[in-house]
């Protein structure tokens, strides 16, 4: 049922970073990307909400296109949100979109930085580096997980993907393997695995 | 230490960690603090709380060491440096454009896909592990969780409900 826009550009598989642009004009693409940028709990938060804003709601890019798009930002060395905004920027508006969505991006953290080390002294023994652990920090972490469940739905089901997501937490989680080496691991499994599987 | 050296080193800082704000500590430590001494202890230890109280990308701080050295263009300009390596991400979707039509590297990033969920899941339970360190943050956690989730309630008025949930709970607590 959700597959509709898939079957319109079958049967290519997602049309990552294709130069399709629409649906989003340049002060709606800032919108997001500030609202990205207002999100806590770091990578992850701002994940969810892009995940909310542009799979969910907008319907512009497909759950699988979202984590591969996330995928390929974990293996740039700049930070995976920084690269997830040059990705989307791009696709939705150019080179001009990109500078539109990074700006957006940072621009909450980049004032509140600044207003805050103006502050430094002021602010040191403030009240809300206290408050913060008990109230905004643990509900951002919920609005990861409902994020992250919600991506992988597909995924958790009986089968080769969720024995692939499996191992790939252990190898991190518990084993502490390198990120990048693991998504590279799982890509190349997937390639063996699902080897003239159409649906793959 | 010129503008120039602070916007190499927190470039190639940046970089080396991968746009990983807490890896970049002991680095910016080392160079800053330790062998230049052009930043007190306390001013880093800042640069890093805020890093934690502020929204967004969790790298950003080190626009605070530069609005301390060398005030707002330090701050623009360090912010800019780190996101400079982004780009790279152009490239490296193009390529991937480019051999996605073969049946190869559908499998591929049908892998990808599905070891970055596992991966997502890793990073949230290591969150987890340092930020619920009490019963307050938990009950918070649970029931924006439960809001969320099963009621499926609106970000904001979650948000709202767990700030007054742990603000409450920190007052009882204190009883």
């Amino acid at each position: 049922v959700e597959r509709t826009r898939g079957e319109e550009a079958a049967p290519a598989p997602p049309a990552l970073g294709s130069d399709d642009r629409g649906r989003l004009g340049l002060f709606e693409l800032f919108v997001v990307f500030v609202k990205a940028g207002l999100a806590f709990g770091g990578g992850l938060g701002i994940l969810a909400v892009l995940e909310d804003e542009l799979v969910k709601k907008r319907r512009t890019l497909s759950p699988e296109e979202f984590l591969a798009v996330y995928g390929i930002g974990r293996v740039i060395p700049s930070g995976t949100m920084t690269a997830l905004t040059i990705a989307y920027g791009s696709r939705f508006a150019g080179l001009l979109g990109t500078v539109v969505a990074l700006t957006g991006m940072v621009l909450p953290a980049f004032v509140l930085t600044v207003l805050l080390t103006a502050g430094y002294g002021y602010l040191r023994e403030g009240a809300l580096f206290e408050v913060l652990p008990i109230t905004i920090l643990p509900a951002a972490l919920a609005f990861i997980l409902v994020a992250a469940l919600r991506l992988g739905k597909h995924v958790f089901r009986p089968g080769f993907d969720l024995i692939l997501a499996a191992a790939a937490f252990v190898g991190s989680y518990a084993v502490g393997l390198n990120t990048a080496l693991l998504l590279v691991a799982g890509g190349l499994a997937g390639l063996l695995f699902f080897r003239g599987d159409r649906r793959a | 230490m010129s503008l120039y050296e602070l916007l190499g080193l927190v470039f190639t800082f940046n970089v080396m960690t991968f746009g990983n704000g807490p890896v970049m500590i002991p680095l910016l430590q080392e160079s800053l603090v330790e062998q230049r001494g052009v930043l007190s202890q306390d001013q880093l230890l800042y640069a890093f709380t805020i890093a934690r109280v502020t929204p967004g990308q969790a790298n950003v701080y080190v626009a605070s060491i530069g609005y301390m050295l060398f005030g707002l263009p330090g701050a623009i300009l360090t912010t800019a440096v780190i996101l400079l390596p982004g780009y790279l991400m152009l490239p490296a979707l193009r390529l991937y454009r480019r051999f996605s039509a073969a049946g190869a590297v559908r499998g591929f990033t049908r892998g990808l896909t599905s070891a970055s969920v596992g991966l997502i899941f890793a990073a949230v339970v290591n969150i987890a592990r340092t930020s619920l360190d009490s019963w307050i943050p938990w009950m918070v956690f649970l029931v924006t969780l439960a809001l969320a989730q099963l009621l499926k309630l609106n970000p904001i008025i979650s948000l709202a409900v767990a700030v007054a949930l742990g603000l409450g709970l920190r007052f009882l607590a204190g009883l």
